[in-house]
């Protein structure tokens, strides 16, 4: 059976990484782990109790929050002094920045790596670091806390989190449009990204042949009330779909693509079920692993990039081909922050 | 004529290589001018395949070089040692692709900030990123120092803007960090944003992706001038508290507003103002109609003594030009400027603004103020003759100061202008040599032999790094250190 622990405080950690000998899979909630290979006979280290909100500081517009910290209980502080922070996504405030499963929700929203100010760490020998700073800007030393971003708890453990926050809007309204064909949906989807201020959220779906276009307007009431009647959106419920499920023995794929080249996906890959967000992350379930591959090579072709989120667990990560020099300096990051490959 | 250079007046043709002393001294400083020193060499490469080809010489040599774009750092960021070789990239000033579907733009480093937005303006777009020296400063410039400017506080910076870049590592091999889709493939980290802000010491930047921003429908400036600086912050903290989001909000005091008005820059600021505060407001017209009577209020509940509002674009570009030309003017009042770039939580300001007063006064310089007050950036700006060793001691002294008070009020040695060779000596008030270690590690991936600007950005030896009293830095400085 994988050890499992669950340090209360960063001091326990710091003595629990000292101590440790082999290999350590972070977690969060737990709410991310069926997207990562498999830990295999790695100890589970889960953060959660790394939950204090540290600091909030609303007229500075920033908080410092433990890295397990909930994500609802943090937006139930912020709420509460008129705040939000302007990304989507659950589980802990750790493991929504290192999984980075949604991206920004519009065209030139708010990406993660925007609303990470800085971070205190922690590498797997226990050695503790600061990056990054707790004021909204700062270009003192390298940015290692964006690494965070993606990295799937393989390179540092985040411990604290410094964040950049948003008044939340005096309203927001959700719209709704249902039973488009593809190209139509696809024509809307772009009309909203190309308005000037554009919704706050923008989602589109395909589920069999038929596609849903939705997304929320946010800001002053008289300018939500003023685009959904100029634009002659019907308003509705919240959207609630951040992500696909498998179906059987089939995979997610989990991708980014240019807004321009999406009717051109739907065209390569029909009837595949599809999501996709404003900011042009996107997720694709395939019927097998075969399809999966087979999809991936269509997607490059598309100059889009994608991996299997979700499937086999030996698959998980399997992706397109990126440009080898990135790939070096991947590996190479991997190496000095995480020489033993102590974190899987 | 020494091999090297006759290696590279071979590869370039002997126009685009400047290896002669009185030739270099174009190059011998950045914007800040008290670190000078002349390089050994000068290339200036047109394509990234003309890059590739310097870095490898460079490599083979085992010679250290220093990207540069327009030299307006104010950090001594591109500045190099006599033994260094410059790779000046001005040359490479094409705007490569513009994408207005997918809202972005591909260019050559060289590219000027404000031309880029010049060359996308008839498509409604723009770039948002706008540092003051925007007319001047290029895109790899911006993205090596992650630059800001007083558009920052709704839209970000230039990390927030950048998408991919193509780059040349210091052993001459290419990278594509990211991609035009959005920064970061589902399965890598997110290199440009670890890129940006690396002040020139991890790679070469020779293709860069940006974001580029449609315009809004109406665009509004208010000028408010106040009696006390302290009723400007205070407005600057109601708006913030109304949940308003303006795209900028930035102070001038008292004697910026008098150096801008006795200079070409004059905007009309009313001298006998002890602070100017402007707030652009953007979006649809209904809209930034509504938040100008709002921030309107706020300037009104603190005494404003007077308010202007401009819409049309001539209007504007007068408010503007005060601000923008602010660091020009305060250049006049003396042979030398010393701008300092520290950052404090916004809501201590004005405490900040008033110890750093005192603290002029203790050192008998006068530090005035033209600040990003959204972001609580402050540019504490100390006219000196450097000439004089005295006065110069005395105005680094009161910055290694107003530095540490930034940071012991819980915030940033800089916020934009880059760590450079400026501030090694301060980097350790904010960074343990753990952290400078973690760093060191990172930079060691891209540049393992420390040859892509050296001595920047991290102290050499980032592991030891303590913070510098300031008398040793001084010296070091003045170049009256032992050995210098
Ligand atoms: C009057 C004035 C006003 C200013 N206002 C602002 C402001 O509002 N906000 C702000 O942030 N800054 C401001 N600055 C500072 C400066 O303009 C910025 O730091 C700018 O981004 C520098 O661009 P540059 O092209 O001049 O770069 P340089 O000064 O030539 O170089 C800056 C750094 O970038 C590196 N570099 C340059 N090109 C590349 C490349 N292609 N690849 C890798 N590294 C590279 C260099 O090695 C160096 O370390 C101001 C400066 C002046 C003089």
């Amino acid at each position: 059976m994988t050890a499992s622990h669950e340090p209360h405080s960063a001091h326990e950690l710091e003595d629990l990484l000292r101590a440790r000998r082999g290999r350590i899979r972070l977690c969060g909630s737990g709410s991310r782990q069926d997207r990562l290979p498999p830990p295999g006979d790695a100890a589970v280290v889960r953060l959660a109790r790394l939950d204090a909100i540290h600091r909030l500081e609303p007229g500075d517009l920033t908080c410092s929050v433990g890295a397990g910290l909930r994500r609802d209980v943090l937006d139930e502080a912020l709420h509460r002094v008129g705040l939000e922070l302007p990304c989507a996504g659950g589980g802990t405030i750790g493991g929504l920045f290192a999984h980075d499963a949604v991206g920004a929700s519009t065209a030139g929203g708010a990406q993660p790596r925007s609303l990470l100010l800085g971070l205190e760490g922690m590498l797997a020998n226990g050695t503790r670091f600061r990056a990054g700073a707790q004021v909204v800007k700062s270009v003192a030393g390298f940015d290692v806390h964006k690494l965070l971003v993606g990295s799937n708890g393989r390179l540092f453990v985040a411990v604290q989190m410094h964040l950049r926050l948003r008044p939340r809007p005096r309203a927001e309204a959700w719209f709704r449009r249902d039973g488009l064909e593809a190209a139509a949906a696809c024509a809307q989807f772009a009309a909203l990204r190309a308005l000037a201020v554009p919704p706050a959220e923008l989602h589109l779906q395909r589920t069999g042949s038929q596609c849903v276009v939705a997304g929320r307007f946010a800001g002053r009431a008289s300018f939500v009330a003023e685009r959904l009647r100029r634009l002659a959106l019907p308003e509705a419920e919240p959207w609630r779909t951040l992500h696909l499920e498998p179906d059987g023995s089939g995979e997610v794929l989990a991708g980014i693509v240019l807004p321009s080249r999406v009717p051109e996906l739907l065209a390569a890959l029909p009837a595949l079920p599809f999501l996709l967000r404003g900011g042009g992350r996107f997720e694709l379930a395939t019927a097998s692993p075969a399809a999966s591959d087979a999809a991936l090579g269509a997607l490059a072709a598309l100059g889009a990039h994608a991996c299997v989120a979700r499937g086999e667990p030996a698959r998980r990560g399997r992706g397109t081909t990126l440009d080898p020099g990135a790939e070096r300096l991947l590996a190479g990051l991997k190496r000095a922050l995480d020489p033993d490959d102590t974190f899987v | 004529m020494q091999a090297l250079e006759r290696d590279l007046c071979r590869l370039l043709g002997a126009q685009r290589v400047v290896y002669e002393p009185d030739a270099l001294l174009a190059w011998e400083c950045d914007g800040f001018t008290v670190h000078r020193s002349r390089p050994r060499a000068v290339v200036l490469p047109d394509s990234t395949a003309e890059v590739q080809a310097i870095v490898r010489l460079l490599h083979a040599a085992d010679v250290p070089f220093v990207p540069r774009g327009a030299g307006t750092c104010l950090s001594g960021g591109p500045t190099a040692a006599a033994t260094t070789v410059v790779i000046d990239l001005s040359r490479m000033r094409r705007v490569l692709r513009i994408a207005v579907e997918d809202l972005f733009a591909v260019v050559q480093p060289g590219v000027v900030n404000l031309d880029l937005t010049a060359a996308v303006r008839h498509l409604g777009l723009h770039y948002a990123p706008d540092p003051s020296s925007q007319s001047v400063c290029t895109i790899g410039g911006n993205l090596a120092e992650n630059s800001g400017g007083p558009h920052c506080f709704k839209y970000g910076m230039t990390q927030d803007h950048v998408l991919s870049a193509l780059v040349v590592l210091p052993d001459g091999e290419l990278a594509r960090l990211g991609c035009e889709a959005g920064s970061r493939p589902p399965h890598a980290l997110d290199l440009p944003a670890l890129f940006c802000g690396s002040e020139g010491t991890f790679a070469i930047a020779t293709e860069i992706t940006v974001r580029l921003c449609r315009d809004q429908e109406s665009v509004r400036t208010l000028l408010f001038a106040f009696a006390s600086m302290s009723a400007a912050c205070r407005t600057v903290s109601d708006v913030v508290a109304a949940g308003l989001v303006p795209a900028a909000l930035e102070i001038l005091d008292q004697a910026t507003i008098r150096a801008v008005e006795a200079s070409v820059y004059r905007a009309g600021y009313p001298p006998e103002a002890a602070a100017v505060l402007l707030v652009e407001l953007d979006g649809p017209d209904f809209v930034t109609a509504e938040e100008a009577a709002e921030v309107r209020a706020c300037g009104e509940r603190h005494a404003a003594l007077r308010i202007e509002e401009a819409v049309e674009p001539q209007e504007r570009a007068r408010l503007w030009k005060g601000r923008k030309g602010a660091f020009g003017a305060m250049g006049r009042l003396a042979t030398d400027l010393y701008v300092l770039d520290g950052v404090v939580p916004r809501t201590r300001l004005e405490e900040a603004l008033e110890r750093i007063a005192a603290i002029g006064r203790r050192h008998g310089v006068v530090p005035n103020n033209v600040f990003h007050a959204g972001d609580g950036n402050l540019h504490p700006n100390i006219s000196f003759d450097g000439r004089c060793p005295d006065q110069t001691a005395r105005t680094i002294a009161a910055g290694h100061e107003i530095l540490q008070l930034c940071v012991d009020l819980g915030g940033s040695i800089t916020g934009e202008h880059g760590v450079g060779s400026e501030k090694l000596d301060h980097i350790g008030m904010m960074f343990s040599p753990a952290d400078l270690d973690v760093m060191a590690r990172v930079r060691a991936v891209f540049d393992p032999d420390g040859r892509c600007n050296p001595g920047k950005a991290l102290p050499s030896r980032a592991g030891c790094a303590e913070v510098a009293k300031w008398p040793q830095m001084v010296a070091r400085v003045l170049g009256v250190e032992d050995g210098a």
